[in-house]
């Protein structure tokens, strides 16, 4: 088979990573942090969609509109992240996992109802400026364009994220506290605030995550299930909590996907849970992760 | 004497009253109608036209009195979720709970089978007017289930007069196929095949593609597709996930690379993607209501359509609004709202239709409609693009051999 056409399935891959990564490394720095399993982040990446087809609205008619309502989208759903937390997360922090997800699969049904009540049933769709809306080309084969702005985006959120948990104070303040709160707490740093900040945080990366998705196909009710069980595949393979894992689980669950379509397409999702499952046979706190997670 | 006539008059009068009231005085029993479409899902966009067509023929005929001038119809309607076991349990709470005489429904051709023998186990009417596999007629075949939508053989026939047509033209000698991995999409890519090896043996299939119901990124697929470089490329995806496969190969600029004839371009998507789908793309659609506007039932049901919801009905709408008016023909015909009754009145009917005058098949109640096959263009007279040169394939045409339908049931029961 011919190289460009494997390169072009290699970047086809990359994206997809680049797109799961982007949802789950929200997911997985809220549990990581947190110990919250956040059932709902999905359809907290929808609503980034919505957002981002509210302000694309508005916007549409200036060149920068669509990158400008990418930005506004995550800053919103980052706010609307900070309520979530500060009325009803932090009140199960204490709790058992079962509550967590009752609580937050109980978010699943009621953010869906007020999507459809604000943005209603109808699908909507973004129309990509034309900087975005052709191909470019790799030895001759084309790719869409604006795939490579979402690998640029991937590759610069896992490098801020990286930057931030490994360089800054209030990083080792985060990493410290995922292995002993009640020590970060008695040296006199408010625990309560740095988990907000977590959970904005996760929260803003799942709204970039949704407005980048926003422009690639329609945003539509439901999208959100679908894409939950890819993240926490993700997850299990890279393993909770760990930046790296996410990145290479990503990676792995996009090239798998692609290149299992190229040359086994009936078998492309099964492999994906294929090696979900073995992941959890073989190593259940996953690559990257550490067996005190599990 | 004159007590024993007063008494015989009064007794008389007791004895009326014991029987109730004169049946003319009487408020009909009202007519409950089961919607059991994708509200929600994967199957949003083609459903809410569909809701909002069967709104609005309920309130014309209600506006008459209901069904047969008396019996006004009440609308329950229940989201599947695209989920085959979530419509069975909504279409066994219509019926049990809501008391439905007939369900409309659904959206996915999955959930249509599944609901199937409900409906008759229930003795309940069921109409197909979106999903359009032809397993919901053709097998396990249920003297309740109509359907009123050109069914995947049909338009899988008509897509493959066409194709074999260019393929000789163009000298093609090889496809690939890509359909969603689901009722619909696998009946409807067999079909398809099947067809284009009895009407051009020389076309050879190179691979075969299935991504997942709900698939939201096909840049995958797509590279697969053109790894491939096959001759033309027959697709089977529909509602958003046409959408996403679209934009997305656009923006590869797929169509420009490889024909891509027939796959299903319906109204929603002319209306949805009227800036970004491509020019020239030849697309094959189940109702369109441009086809038929000389038909003075589809005329009126467009201008009142567009001033209740301020835009031009789909393919979805047209059909779910055919659905409710077949069903109160069928029960004009029947005299009676007993969907036993109505259901042995449909069998063989002619019915109007926006489409024109139809009739269900007696072998499998399969609406003689047709499918269009046309060349996506712009036209003046509308703000999206429509079909020109538009080929009706009319039903009688595409269906499958009445011997085939008995042949497949008769290898059903062994």
């Amino acid at each position: 088979m011919d190289p460009a056409l494997i390169f072009s399935q290699f970047l086809s891959g990359l994206s997809m990573g680049m797109m799961l990564f982007l949802i789950a490394s929200g997911l997985s720095l809220i549990f990581g942090v947190m110990n919250i399993l956040n059932f709902a982040h999905a359809t907290l990446w929808l609503i980034g969609a919505y957002f981002c087809y509210m302000f694309w609205y508005v916007l549409q008619d200036f060149g920068f509109g669509l990158w400008l309502s990418i930005l506004l989208a995550a800053l919103t759903l980052a706010a609307l992240g900070w309520l979530i937390e500060v009325v009803l997360i932090r009140r199960v922090y204490s709790r058992e996992l079962p509550e967590q997800l009752l609580l937050t699969y109980a978010l699943v049904l009621i953010l869906g109802d007020l999507i459809k009540l604000t943005w209603g049933v109808d699908d909507k769709v973004i129309a990509r400026p034309p900087l975005v809306a052709g191909p470019v080309f790799f030895f001759g084969v084309p790719f869409d364009s604006y795939f490579i702005f979402v690998i640029g985006i991937g590759v610069l959120v896992a490098i801020g994220l990286w930057w931030f948990l490994q360089k800054t104070k209030y990083g080792h303040i985060v990493r410290a506290a995922v292995y002993s709160r009640e020590m970060v707490g008695a040296l006199g740093i408010p625990v309560p605030r740095i988990y907000t900040g977590v959970f904005v945080l996760g929260i803003f990366i799942a709204g970039l995550a949704g407005a980048v998705q926003a422009p690639v196909g329609s945003i539509t009710l439901g999208m959100d299930m679908a894409v939950i069980i890819q993240a926490f595949c993700v997850v299990v393979i890279g393993g909770f909590g760990s930046l790296l894992g996410t990145f290479v689980g990503a990676i792995i669950v996009g090239e798998v996907y692609a290149f299992s379509i190229l040359f086994w397409p009936q078998g492309a999702l099964v492999l994906i849970f294929v090696v979900t499952a073995f992941i959890l046979i073989v190593r259940p706190w996953g690559l990257f992760g550490t067996p005190m997670r599990t | 004497m004159k007590f024993k006539s007063t008494m015989t008059v009064a007794c008389v009068f007791a004895l009326l009253f014991s029987l109730g009231p004169p049946s003319s005085g009487l408020a009909a029993e009202p007519y409950h109608l089961g919607v059991n479409l994708a509200i929600t899902g994967t199957g949003a966009l083609y459903c809410k036209d569909g809701v909002d067509a069967i709104d609005m023929a309920v309130k014309e005929i209600n506006a008459k009195g209901g069904f047969l001038g008396k019996h006004e119809i009440k609308v329950f309607t229940r989201d599947t979720h695209t989920k085959p076991d979530v419509a069975v349990r909504e279409a066994k709470d219509l019926i049990l709970r809501e008391k439905v005489r007939t369900i409309l429904g659904t959206y996915s051709s999955a959930c249509a089978v599944a609901i199937k023998p409900i409906a008759q186990e229930y003795k309940v009417l069921h109409i197909a007017a979106i999903s359009n596999s032809e397993n919901i007629t053709k097998v396990n075949f249920s003297p309740y289930t109509y359907q009123v939508v050109p069914n995947s053989y049909m338009q899988a026939k008509a897509v493959v007069l066409g194709v074999a047509e260019l393929a000789k033209k163009k000298g093609w000698k090889n496809y690939v196929t890509i359909a969603s991995d689901y009722e619909w999409g696998r009946s409807t890519q067999q079909n398809t095949v099947e067809l284009l090896k009895q009407m051009a043996p020389e076309l050879k299939l190179k691979k075969e593609f299935w991504p997942a119901l709900g698939e939201t990124q096909f840049t995958s697929y797509i590279t697969a597709i053109m790894a491939q470089k096959p001759d033309f490329v027959i697709g089977s995806v529909a509602s958003k996930d046409n959408v996403a496969w679209m934009n997305q190969a656009k923006a590869y600029g797929f169509f420009d690379k490889i024909p891509y004839p027939g796959s299903l371009i319906s109204v929603s998507e002319l209306i949805l993607q009227a800036k970004t789908l491509t020019r020239g793309l030849i697309g094959l659609s189940r109702a369109p209501f441009f086809a038929h506007l000389d038909v003075p039932m589809m005329a009126e049901f467009v201008k009142n359509f567009q001033a209740a919801y301020g835009r031009y009905p789909s393919d979805w709408a047209v059909m779910e609004y055919d659905a409710v008016y077949a069903l109160k023909q069928g029960i004009e015909k029947a005299n009676s709202i007993d969907s036993d009754k109505v259901k042995d009145a449909m069998k063989g009917l002619s019915i109007d239709t926006c489409r024109g005058k139809l009739y269900f098949r007696e072998i499998d109640n399969q609406l003689s409609c047709s499918s269009y096959i046309g060349v996506v263009a712009d036209d003046p007279k509308y703000p999206f693009p429509i079909y020109h040169d538009l080929v009706e394939v009319k039903g009688p045409d595409s269906w499958r051999p009445e011997a085939e339908i008995l042949a497949d049931r008769q290898a059903e029961k062994k």
